[in-house]
């Protein structure tokens, strides 16, 4: 974080609102994980993977500014995992990788942790 | 994804103008209403930029949930005017890119800066995106010092006041030196529309200038000259001047296509062209194929007069293990070492050798 940044002033409120929206999206996520590890259907875990992508994304594209690097980098692993399979050559597979699901357990971990530090 | 604009002569916000505004509009008759607009559908995405543009300036924003909200906006009767557009590549139905194209095809924002600030920092996006007519790149997590500079690029770009970059890339010091034709200035750069692959000189700068930073380095940096570009310039009215360069940008992306390339008219004739993927282009052998193509172009003036516009090449330059000022330096020297082949060919065609006769 850039010192521009630490002294930006409401940031403090900012990121106090990012951590109270991690909660709920770090849920919503390990659901939509979970949607795609039982999906019986290609389609269905290609949705929850998207609808995981794109909470995903959102976490990336702030996290570093607020104030959390590593988060927003974990973030955006688990988003170029995903991108990668829904448009690599295993997508019409009724099978979801378990290399996405350990990843994305792995960034729900870390959103635990950020949660506990405040 | 973001909008930017200003809406001058308003009297709104005269008294209110920050430190910063009250500098860079100082021309601007002290009355100036500036207006931010974005949109995302990240809820602290927009609460940190419109905290952060409250902090460098007071700009109003305007938000949008999706590319077709944005275009609705766009499109009202009583839509305000933006200047600046920031947007977001992706975005749920039409992406970033796509609207990028859309606002571009709109006179009134065929010169606007689009920065896309976005989480994808792949290659093929920094690709498309200036392909779709961005004039700027940012990636989140982006930094705010970053952000500031590139936002304050964009005021000047809206306020005229930075065509392009001084760095040896451009000819500021002719620019003065220039006499007026038309108001087509010779050593300007000039913004070409609808040809494929070919955008502003700036968005080329910041364009080359990502490349630097995300060390992407397989690409090749080459530049083709106008043999006289001044004797067209002097004979031909300014819209026939445009016409001109303009042509002879479709012949070099015409030869061009088929390869991941994008170009930018640099002024003065010149043409600087960047090519990707590793692809390095056989120069004299294409430059070759662009006279071809201008020779069967027929390119005419209005009163009928066939004009014979053709091209030298410069050095081609690999941006591999370059980075930063380095790059942009090659820019200028490709451009310049076009140039001189123009000038050097015209110069060969009258610098005779007399020979006496000998027994």
């Amino acid at each position: 974080m850039s010192a521009q940044t630490a002294q930006m002033p409401g940031l403090d409120r900012i990121r106090t609102r990012f951590v109270e929206l991690l909660q709920s999206r770090k849920t919503s996520i390990a659901l939509h994980a979970l949607g795609a590890w039982d999906g019986k259907t290609a389609k269905e875990i290609s949705t929850n993977l998207e609808q995981a992508r794109a909470i995903l994304h959102q976490i990336a594209g702030t996290a570093g500014t607020v104030g959390y690097p590593l988060l927003g980098e974990a973030a955006q692993q688990c988003e170029i995992q995903i991108i990668a399979y829904l448009e690599g050559p295993h997508a019409g597979l009724a099978n979801c990788p378990p290399e996405i699901i350990g990843r994305i357990n792995a960034f729900v971990e870390a959103c635990n942790i950020v949660a506990s530090n405040g | 994804m973001f909008l930017v604009c200003f809406s001058p002569h308003s009297p709104t916000l005269k008294v209110v103008l920050s430190t910063l505004f009250s500098v860079v509009f100082r021309t601007q008759e002290n009355s100036f209403q500036s207006r931010w607009s974005n949109e995302n559908e990240d809820p602290i995405i927009l609460e940190l930029l419109a905290q952060f543009l409250q902090a460098v300036g007071q700009h109003e924003l305007t938000t949008a949930d999706s590319a077709h909200d944005a275009i609705a906006l766009l499109d009202r009767p009583d839509a305000p005017h933006f200047d600046c557009f920031l947007l977001d590549i992706q975005m749920p139905g039409m992406d970033g890119m796509e609207l990028s194209r859309h606002i571009r095809s709109q006179p009134l924002y065929s010169a606007a800066p689009i920065i896309m600030l976005t989480a994808m920092s792949e290659k093929r996006y920094i690709d498309g995106a200036f392909a779709a007519g961005a004039t700027d790149y940012v990636t989140k997590p982006f930094d705010l010092t970053e952000l500031r500079t590139r936002i304050s690029m964009a005021e000047q770009l809206v306020l005229g006041r930075r065509p392009h970059s001084g760095i040896a890339f451009c000819t500021s010091s002719l620019l003065q030196r220039s006499n007026a034709s038309d108001h087509i200035d010779l050593h300007a750069p000039i913004l070409l529309h609808d040809i494929d692959n070919v955008f502003a000189c700036t968005a080329m700068e910041n364009y080359v200038a990502q490349l630097s930073r995300n060390a992407l380095f397989g690409s090749t940096v080459f530049a083709f000259a106008l043999r006289k570009p001044d004797h067209y310039w002097k004979s031909l009215s300014g819209a026939e001047f445009k016409f001109l360069i303009e042509d002879v940008a479709e012949a070099i992306s015409d030869c061009l296509s088929g390869h991941q390339f994008l170009m930018t008219y640099a002024g003065n004739g010149t043409y600087v062209c960047i090519t990707e993927s590793g692809w390095r282009p056989d120069i004299p052998q294409l430059t070759d194929a662009i006279n071809l193509h201008l020779s069967r172009a027929n390119i005419m003036s209005n009163c009928g007069e066939e004009l014979h516009p053709r091209m030298s090449a410069g050095i081609a330059i690999r941006l591999v293990w370059k980075s930063g000022d380095e790059i942009l330096n090659a820019l200028g020297r490709t451009q310049t070492s076009a140039e001189a082949a123009a000038i050097e060919y015209e110069r060969l065609k009258t610098d005779f050798f007399h020979v006496g006769r000998s027994a």
